[in-house]
């Protein structure tokens, strides 16, 4: 009978000198990971960017030399441990079952690397999270297919560029018009997705001066591959303020409330203020409590929304009066606090909404 | 010859006779090797079809302006190229195929526990399958395979189509894992103990749970989804009170455990594949088939991690990243021990070793991407972009369908009683394997530059790598072409294979190629795991499977 079972594999001189290779091949993919960092080929345009390039570096070295020794025993075994024309037709190989210390090590190096990984990597979003809360803050609303910008002092939207200053921390505020879009930088090395109803923040500082496209990441409609038009400009505080005022001068005139269906005033005469109540906790108590403002359910409490000293304004920035209250049931709002829906989806009646301001008109 | 007995495993036996008819021998089968094959047959037309909509796809990023599609069409090809592939080709190929044709086969059943249930698991697939392609006559989905809502919303009557086309597949899976599940559990040959079990039906046990559970929550969001459209119900428009985020943690409820069932049964083949051709045992078996099961269990718990840029508050994001970094562990676990079974071996190159060597280090590349985009603070970057489409197609045709490929060499002979053309399968696997790292590779480094997904124009500076890509995706193409004329070739004019060619030790093998209707003469006895090559087979009462005797119905000795 021919011998069918192969000498018991050692590990030889071959698998030694093809793991000192391994090795010097691991050493130069981490060694190009640092010299070919990402900064080299997408600025990094903001303060957190750096830390995300570092940890991108951490993961692909890590990975890369994790990868080279895989593969490179895959190879070196599937070369080495071939059938040669000199073995009987029926050889067989070596019948090693498992090695169960080979086995444990390679399940706890890979947990010690896990818990490597979870401590830098949440060290480097706690990062992101932390950045400073009180900066500027601006809104940003997607549309197909575009975005629009909101700030503080100026009236109305800027629909083309996205300004910020230099070094001043940022809060962007996103939402969206009508789908979700994903607003992204990649030169920011962050993103996040638009989505109707709902309000999302991230905050940044910008550290590099330049002008960065902001690409649209999730599917929006049939130009959403043409949604990567618009830029963010990092500038000067003294650019900045220039470009500030110029918006302001030229929006000086646009109304901050959303226009009413076809421009004109809705009639609230003849509000009756029981039926109000009556439609009140029959529509609104879903998502308003009659509480405090910031008592909230989906939307703000509305205790007092029409006399509120500490809260004057409306979620549209224009001072709280019945007309304005109209406006919002009439058209609905889509903003920083969420998505209230439209007097059409929520089945209300001209009559009705003059019923519903004349009972929040009594809340004091 | 409807003998009745009780079987070991507690069920009474018959062993009907075997249809004679045409229809009832190939159309409406009860047999689950032909159902098998109806599977694998049906997955792999769907396949053609939605590897040209991928040609359309690359052929439009020829150049940064597109101009081969209209975008609107564009968005049609890619939403139904992602969906066709994952639904009607990898799911399909992988438990309704390569399962029902091997898994029985492997534990000494005569067949699946619902013959019945698993010929209309069948029967709904190429249903929905068409209804899914003929969504293009009334305006296909457009919102990728992932159909967000509010977009969803305003997509064309087709995207209805898509909801009901993609429920029947559900259904269709979910019949499917029970099936398998009470196979499993009910109707193992006797002395077949889970630990005596071969890693394919250890990669099916653990799919096909998932397959069950998962697969309730898409039809749950389809459902809703379907009728948000056609009757207005607002489960996810927001300005009607409803959530968009929530279609995302339904979808992503069952998506994610998805890539496990895409991705358990091709380790099953691997494990299969490797020891036959290494002729040597599989290294670690328990580690192999343990992992799998954790691997499903894990599964359940990280959707979210698809979800990063979504608005979820902080602290819930957390656990879902440290769970996903978790997986890696019991994932690395099984390519280390794959990698290990090679050494010492006498390794046959076969084109299925060839494909499973393959499988081994390009799904590397998928695992290791995939830890990097569980990071925060990286997806936060990568998300949506290029880096995730080259993700996903390192871990769906590096993995999934290289292992498709290896089976596919592998089981040719069971299924048919010929060998696939060796040489062929040699050219089909080199082409294949530059094709598709010359194609997916680049796509990293695009997206982290700057080039988001799911576009049909793009940034000129991309031009370069884009055609790059294109050029090589035809290399693929015609790689699957030669496998193609393969199968037609070798099905009339292959080598006969004989019932073991590959020398393997699985029960499938020490019976004819193609099995007889009933599977086994007598059902065996199984004493030990069949991957030691230096003992004797460890199977009894397998003596006349290769004589003219009749079938004996089990416990009738």
């Amino acid at each position: 009978m021919v011998e069918k079972t192969a000498q018991p594999a050692r590990l030889g001189r071959g698998f030694w000198v093809v793991t000192a290779v391994l090795a010097a091949l691991a050493i130069a993919a981490i060694v190009f990971c640092y010299v070919f960092p990402l900064e080299r080929y997408l600025p990094a345009a903001i303060v957190t960017a750096r830390q995300v390039d570092e940890l991108i570096r951490f993961m692909s070295a890590t990975g890369s030399a994790l990868y080279i020794f895989v593969a490179g025993y895959l190879v070196y075994f599937a070369i080495a441990f071939r059938a040669k024309a000199s073995d009987a037709p029926d050889a067989i190989g070596v019948q090693i079952h498992d090695n169960r210390k080979l086995e444990f090590w390679w399940t706890v190096i890979p947990l010690l690397f896990v818990l490597v990984l979870s401590i830098v990597s949440v060290r480097i979003w706690y990062e992101i999270l932390l950045e400073p809360e009180n900066g500027l803050v601006v809104e940003a609303i997607g549309h197909q297919f575009y975005f629009s910008f909101r700030y503080p002092q100026i009236n109305g939207e800027v629909t083309d560029e996205m300004h910020v200053p230099l070094n001043v921390p940022v809060t962007l505020n996103l939402t969206s018009a009508d789908v979700i879009h994903g607003f992204w930088v990649p030169a920011m090395r962050l993103k996040n997705d638009t989505v109707p109803g709902l309000v999302t923040t991230i905050r940044f500082t910008p550290r590099l001066a330049g002008r960065y496209p902001i690409i649209c990441t999730q599917f929006c409609g049939v130009e959403h591959s043409e949604m990567d038009k618009q830029v963010l400009v990092i500038e000067d505080k003294a650019s900045f303020d220039r470009w500030y005022k110029g918006w302001q001068q030229k929006n000086a005139h646009v109304s901050n409330a959303l226009p009413g269906a076809a421009g004109q005033a809705i009639p609230l005469q003849g509000g009756d203020v029981a039926a109000g109540k009556a439609l009140f906790s029959q529509k609104c108590t879903a998502c308003h409590k009659v509480a405090p403002f910031n008592q909230t359910l989906v939307g703000p409490g509305l205790e007092a929304v029409l006399h509120d000293p500490a809260h004057p304004d409306l979620v549209n920035g224009k001072a709280a009066n019945p007309a304005d209250v109209a406006s919002i049931l009439e058209n609905g709002y889509t903003g920083s606090m969420g998505a209230m829906p439209s007097a059409s989806s929520n089945g209300l009646s001209p009559q009705d909404l003059a019923n519903l301001v004349a009972f929040l008109n009594t809340l004091k | 010859m409807a003998v009745a007995a009780l079987h070991p495993g507690g069920i009474a036996e018959h062993i009907h006779p075997e249809p004679q008819g045409f229809v009832r021998r190939y159309v409406f089968s009860l047999d689950h090797k032909i159902i098998g094959i109806q599977y694998i047959i049906t997955a792999f037309v769907f396949f053609m079809l939605s590897g040209l909509l991928a040609e359309a796809i690359r052929t439009q990023l020829l150049n940064p302006n597109g101009g081969f599609v209209a975008p609107g069409t564009y968005n049609e090809v890619y939403s139904v190229h992602g969906s066709a592939m994952v639904w009607l080709v990898i799911i399909p190929l992988l438990t309704g195929g390569f399962g029902n044709l091997v898994f029985p086969l492997q534990i000494g059943a005569r067949d699946v526990a619902f013959p019945w249930l698993n010929m209309l698991s069948f029967w709904i697939f190429p249903v929905a399958g068409l209804m899914l392609f003929s969504s293009f006559l009334m305006g296909a989905p457009t919102a990728g395979w992932m159909e967000y809502p509010p977009i969803s919303l305003q997509g064309a009557a087709g995207t209805s189509m898509w909801c009901a086309a993609i429920f029947l597949v559900g259904v269709s899976s979910t019949i499917t894992g029970i099936n398998f599940v009470v196979t499993i559990l009910k109707m193992r040959a006797p002395g077949m103990t889970f630990t005596r079990m071969p890693l394919f039906v250890w990669g099916q046990f653990a799919t096909a749970p998932l397959l069950m559970i998962a697969t309730t929550a898409l039809a749950a969001a389809l459902a809703a989804l379907f009728i948000e459209r056609q009757f207005g119900v607002p489960f996810f428009d927001p300005t009607k009170g409803g959530s968009p985020v929530m279609w995302q943690h339904m979808f992503w409820f069952y998506s994610h455990p998805a890539v496990y069932i895409m991705i358990l049964p091709a380790f099953g083949i691997i494990s299969e594949v490797l020891p036959t051709f290494a002729r040597k045992p599989v290294f670690g078996y328990k580690l192999i088939a343990f992992s799998s099961m954790a691997i499903a269990l894990l599964g359940f718990m990280v959707w979210a991690h698809h979800m990063f840029t979504s608005g979820l508050a902080p602290f819930l994001q957390l656990p879902f990243m440290i769970l996903t970094y978790i997986i890696g562990v019991p994932t690395g676990i099984k390519i280390f021990s794959w990698t290990a079974t090679l050494f010492g071996g006498k390794i046959h190159y076969s084109t299925a070793m060839l494909f499973a060597i393959g499988f081994i280090g390009l799904f590397t590349i998928g695992g290791i991407t995939g830890i990097f985009l569980a990071a925060i603070p990286f997806d936060l970057h990568v998300h949506g972009t290029y880096f995730i489409v080259a993700h996903l197609h390192y871990v769906l045709v590096g993995g999934s369908l290289m292992g498709v490929f290896a089976g596919m060499y592998y089981w040719f002979p069971k299924m048919s009683g010929r060998l696939l053309n060796e040489t062929l399968g040699k050219i089909h696997f080199w082409l294949f394997f530059i094709g598709f790292n010359c194609t997916f590779l680049p796509m990293h480094w695009l997206g982290m530059l700057g080039m988001p997904r799911e576009v049909a124009t793009y940034d000129p500076q991309f031009t370069f790598w884009n055609r790059f890509e294109s050029v090589s995706s035809y290399l693929m193409t015609f790689a699957i072409l030669i496998f193609f004329v393969n199968v037609l070739w070798s099905i009339r004019n292959g080598r006969r294979s004989g019932p073991n060619p590959w020398g393997a030790r699985t029960l499938e093998w020490q019976i004819p190629s193609p099995p007889h209707y009933y599977n086994f003469k007598h059902v065996p006895t199984v004493y030990g795991l069949p991957y030691d090559f230096s003992q004797p087979l460890p199977y009894k009462g397998l003596e006349e499977e290769l004589t003219d005797s009749p079938p004996v119905a089990a416990g009738a000795h």
